[in-house]
């Protein structure tokens, strides 16, 4: 949003005669006559404490500014005005109290010789004295290091220590499980309301909660996407309510609500089925029904006496059957999986390798 | 139904059928705005009035600054109202002083105008001025406003067009 105005100062010190920043006080800020010979003052057409030539072209005519004289001259205005404070600043001032606050540039408080403005064909950029571009723009001239200094120590008295108790996330988190998330928003205007404030975000890690198997699982389907299996973590976001201590209140009673309804078991919940299941569980599986109606038949076809279906289920090939068939569903087909599924069915089957 | 007569018996003529119009809007000069046009070489204009719109964001900064224009923030058009109407008051209130546009900064609630203004008058009716204007439009706005008042010796010319 800044202004490029071309290739000259803005912070960048434009230094009409190669003067250094501390001599700055002391030399060349005073009134010099122009090149058209024009007397000190008053100086129609250039400012009165400018040490450097007119941006204007050096051929104005004298009648140009013999007739600004004319058009602007009034009585009271031929009246000599003070010279600038920066004539009178000491090089170790405080600077801190020429810009307490944040404030438009004034050029006779900055003792700097700051150019700002695209320059006119064969001259510089406008000095800044009626400089308008530098007062657009925002200046931080309120916010030197020692300045910021002050401020803090200004401010600490109103600061209070972080517990020590709480000195790192773990233990954060095993205190204060619930995150809560408010946005506040500042704007320039008459009005400090802003509907995007009453936007109230919680979060919560279900590990702090204390959930069974079932419960868990039921609230995992109640809350849907707003569960994310990687972090653990429920993100309940409420915008409904116009204030935000309503949209907070709302959040705290939701998380209530669903807490105790995961715990609650209703008479339809019987009713589950294989669709309905989140993960792969092989205990009455059809999977499990294959592999032991197969080895049942290969066992009768050795003529091996009645191997009962348990100590089957107990076998350690079958169990391994059981571990690589549940980690292919549950965790889809990776090389590991697979090779460790074929090692299984070959050992089940007592395949050679 | 007795109104409707008399409407009725108002008109003197049958109301117009249907017709062909042309729908015109004002003209809109967008090639001639904020541009002061090439002369003799005899007008002195400032830096301001130097650079036509299209150099706004590459030489020339805004003069209102706030947060409405923003995306997804509000208040645009308040702004822009309080803007026109600020610039009228400042150049009424100052007759003939403004050397140059009336810069205006929000921050916060504050709104600060920065004005540049000429010496033709002495401190005490200036003082009087500034008194008068910070304190009716505080009141006006419901908000803090703060004049920061720069003087130059005469109006700032950047070049002769």
């Amino acid at each position: 949003m800044a202004a490029r105005a071309g290739l000259w100062g803005r912070a960048g010190l434009w230094c009409g005669e190669g003067l250094s920043l501390a001599g700055l006080s002391r030399a060349g800020l005073c009134c010099r006559p122009g090149p058209g010979g024009v007397p000190a003052a008053p100086c129609w057409g250039r400012a009165a404490y400018s040490s450097v030539p007119a941006v204007s072209d050096r051929e104005g005519p004298q009648q140009r500014e013999a007739s600004i004289r004319r058009r602007g001259r009034t009585p009271q205005s031929v009246r000599s005005s003070a010279p600038p404070r920066t004539e009178r600043m000491a090089v170790d001032q405080d600077w801190s109290s020429v810009y307490p606050t944040a404030a438009a540039f004034k050029p006779a408080s900055v003792p700097l010789p700051i150019r700002m403005g695209y320059p006119v064909k064969r001259g510089v950029p406008p000095p800044k004295e009626g400089n308008l571009e530098l007062i657009k723009i925002p200046n931080f001239l309120h916010l030197t290091p020692p300045a910021i200094k002050k401020h803090c120590a200004a401010l600490k008295d109103f600061c209070t220590e972080w517990p020590s108790a709480l000195d790192s996330d773990e233990k954060c988190e095993k205190h204060f499980p619930i995150e809560i998330e408010t946005v506040d928003y500042v704007s320039s205007g008459t009005s400090i309301r802003n509907p995007k404030a009453r936007v109230v975000t919680l979060r919560v890690k279900l590990s702090n909660l204390n959930l069974d198997d079932h419960a868990k699982k039921k609230l995992v389907k109640l809350v849907g996407e707003r569960y994310c299996r990687e972090t653990d973590v429920l993100t309940i976001v409420t915008d409904r309510c116009p204030l935000r201590r309503q949209n907070y209140d709302y959040g705290m009673h939701l998380l209530t609500v669903l807490y105790h309804e995961s715990w609650k078991t209703e008479k339809w919940e019987s009713e589950k089925s294989e669709e309905d299941m989140e993960e792969y569980i092989w205990e009455n599986s059809r999977s499990q029904k294959n592999a032991l109606d197969t080895l049942l038949r290969i066992k009768a076809s050795e003529n091996v006496s009645d191997v009962t279906e348990d100590e089957l289920l107990a076998s350690e090939a079958v169990k391994n059957y059981r571990n690589s068939v549940i980690a292919l569903k549950n965790e889809g087909e990776t090389e590991g999986n697979m090779s460790q599924y074929k090692e299984s069915v070959k050992k089940l089957l007592n395949i050679p390798a | 139904m007795a109104a409707a007569a008399r409407a009725l018996r108002v008109l003197p003529r049958a109301l117009p059928g249907p017709a062909r119009l042309l729908h015109t809007s004002p003209t809109c000069l967008k090639t001639r705005a904020a541009r002061v046009r090439v002369g003799k070489g005899d007008k002195p204009v400032t830096y301001e009035q130097a650079h036509a719109p299209h150099h706004i964001a590459h030489r020339k900064g805004w003069l209102s600054l706030h947060t409405g224009n923003l995306c997804g923030e509000e208040g645009a058009a308040e702004r822009a109202v309080e803007d026109t109407f600020l610039r009228r008051f400042l150049f009424g209130t100052f007759p003939g002083l403004l050397q140059d546009e009336v810069v205006l900064k929000r921050r916060g609630n504050l709104l600060v105008v920065c004005a540049l203004l000429s010496r033709a008058l002495p401190p005490h009716k200036i003082y009087f001025l500034v008194g008068y204007t910070e304190t009716l439009l505080s009141h006006f706005y419901k908000c803090p406003v703060r004049l920061e008042l720069q003087t130059v010796p005469a109006r700032v010319v950047y070049k002769y067009l």
